[in-house]
């Protein structure tokens, strides 16, 4: 097997499953948290992020089909889905900005629409896989259909926007929403705008001045 | 003219990894003669409870740096007009002693700085009077510093980091910032409270007055008993609510008190460190620096040196005397805001209680 990805909680390694490529996710131990803390946070993400993933894909998102998961080796083996991360693709400048920034809404409408948060959309948990994406990752996603939740993973995207593409992030966001209202309808899509307006005021030294 | 006074030397607890530029600083203040064309700034703290002015040079580094800080009763947090009736009270006395312990006069100040925000109002307000007020005597340009930047720019130069990876963290901010086109842009924080606010707030249920980070780690390491307490992570942001009401009730069920300090170090500091990893996977950055009141911790500093070596990134901590607020973060940040020609005039020269650092463009570091 190949380390393919460290990421901040797990490493990602690729090998063969049944005679499929696949990746094993692998969740080791974070030395810096208490061993007893750890544990915990490792399994319970671990069979969380399973069950969701494959909730979701019921849900008709497009994302890693699961092939084996053990909580207490904290591991989970899924289909490996090939192409670019959406954060690569935003760095490159790609001609296909828009379209995908607009799929990228759609899915997570989509993902949102059947009551699912994914409480980590980061560019680099989204793969870019020709017209389409798929969400990787979903270690911190919950079963919620609040305004909140839902919210606070748009904050998210668009912080990360911000803060790491800051050259396209408008543009990118605009082109967001368009695809997110596009599922979730217009009306819930302002609800939800709103909501993350109001989250981000809850924020340190947020005040407009 | 005034030594440098030994006292306020730089050799005190200092963490290792500074301590190779911390003497290259040391080396450049022992020069404390009067150098002709060389730049000097004087910079006003007043964003909370510390009220301290510094003295910085081009050419000689960090010369003086005096502090009065604002020490409420028992059991209670800072009060704005309070501290702020400190802050007046102090303000010449402080003043004079950064200007004759950095063997100065300030015939020889080229700018004044001071902290613009953000902070608590009445507080800023005493900076800000006393930084007008210098600036007319002295017919000197004035330059609004963002006291965030300060936290950050400081332990840059103090660490020799040079766009690393920032925690920044303190009573008033729970960030992890990174340079990208000029700006510190922020990756992720706090959704309410910081891991100061959390500290402070949790020490006051015990009956101590702010801060109260110190005990509360010396109680955390007189414990190895972990209380399970809400574990809150929300992508890159954490959130530490839930844990303070959990860990008060901890208390009020009679739960020894060192317990409760250890488990709510160790849980929110793991929340605080995961997302720093998370945001250095993200970013990829070569290099990690701790900054502010919090970054004092050494359980906190351990942990995100074990989380940085994962990652082969360099790990810088600000040094424990520069970590808590300070005039020379807002001398130095002053410094490179006046040689970028960020200077204001009297009548502009407010305060901004909510000024975010993600909205100061850096001209010195566009480059990033």
């Amino acid at each position: 097997m190949k380390l393919v990805y460290q990421g901040a909680e797990a490493d990602v390694y690729s090998g063969e499953w049944s005679g499929q490529r696949a990746v094993f996710k692998f969740r080791k131990a974070l030395p810096y948290r208490l061993p007893e803390l750890d544990r915990v946070i490792r399994s319970q993400r671990t069979a969380h992020e399973a069950e969701l993933l494959h909730e979701s894909k019921k849900a008709g998102i497009r994302n890693p089909t699961l092939y084996y998961v053990s909580a207490p080796e904290s591991l989970i083996v899924m289909e490996e889905v090939i192409g670019p991360r959406l954060k690569t693709v935003l760095e490159s400048g790609d001609a296909k900005t828009k379209a995908v920034s607009e799929a990228f809404g759609n899915v997570v409408g989509r993902l949102h629409a059947s009551g699912i948060m994914h409480g980590d959309l980061t560019t680099s948990n989204v793969i870019v896989n020709g017209d389409g994406v798929n969400l990787i990752d979903f270690g911190l996603a919950v079963r919620s259909t609040k305004l909140e939740d839902h919210a606070v993973d748009l904050r998210l995207i668009k912080e990360t926007l911000i803060g790491a593409h800051s050259t396209v992030a408008s543009a990118v966001m605009k082109a967001f929403l368009e695809g997110y209202a596009g599922v979730v309808g217009e009306a819930r899509a302002k609800q939800v705008s709103k909501k993350l307006a109001e989250i981000e005021r809850r924020g340190r030294y947020a005040r407009v001045e | 003219m005034l030594l440098f006074r030994q006292g306020e030397g730089f050799i005190d607890n200092l963490s290792p990894t500074s301590l190779q530029t911390l003497s290259a600083v040391r080396e450049r203040s022992e020069n404390r003669t009067f150098v002709k064309g060389d730049l000097c700034i004087l910079g006003i703290e007043s964003t909370a409870h510390t009220f301290s002015v510094s003295l910085v040079s081009e050419k000689r580094g960090l010369l003086s740096d005096v502090r009065n800080i604002y020490v409420p009763p028992e059991g209670q947090g800072i009060h704005p007009t309070e501290a702020s009736n400190h802050h007046a009270a102090v303000a010449s006395k402080v003043i004079a002693e950064a200007t004759s312990s950095a063997g100065a006069s300030l015939g020889e100040v080229d700018g004044v700085a001071y902290a613009m925000g953000p902070g608590l109002g009445p507080c800023l307000r005493v900076g800000a009077v006393s930084a007008r007020t210098l600036s007319l005597a002295l017919s000197k340009p004035l330059v609004p510093v963002n006291h965030a930047i300060g936290h950050i720019e400081l332990g840059c130069m103090l660490t020799g980091a040079k766009t690393p990876l920032v925690l920044l963290i303190s009573g008033g901010h729970t960030m992890v910032v990174s340079c990208s086109s000029g700006m510190w842009r922020v990756l992720g924080e706090t959704l309410d409270l910081t891991l100061g606010q959390l500290l402070d707030q949790l020490g006051r249920h015990f009956g101590f007055a702010s801060p109260c980070g110190r005990r509360i780690e010396e109680a955390a390491s007189k414990s190895s008993r972990y209380l399970p307490l809400p574990y809150t992570v929300k992508g890159n942001d954490v959130s530490f609510s839930g844990l303070l009401t959990a860990s008060k009730r901890l208390v009020d069920a009679g739960e020894p008190f060192e317990d409760v300090c250890f488990s709510v170090q160790e849980t929110a500091f793991a929340t605080t460190v995961e997302v720093t990893e998370r945001a250095l996977a993200f970013t990829g950055n070569k290099e990690v620096m701790v900054v502010g009141g919090v970054a004092a911790n050494k359980r906190l500093a351990q942990m995100l040196g074990i989380m940085a070596q994962r990652h082969s990134a360099e790990f810088h901590v600000v040094p424990l005397k520069y970590s808590g607020d300070c005039g020379a973060q807002i001398a130095w940040t002053g410094l490179l805001e006046y040689k970028a020609g960020h200077t204001i005039a009297v009548e502009d020269a407010g305060i901004r209680q909510s000024w975010r650092l993600d909205t100061v463009p850096l001209p010195w570091r566009s480059g990033a």
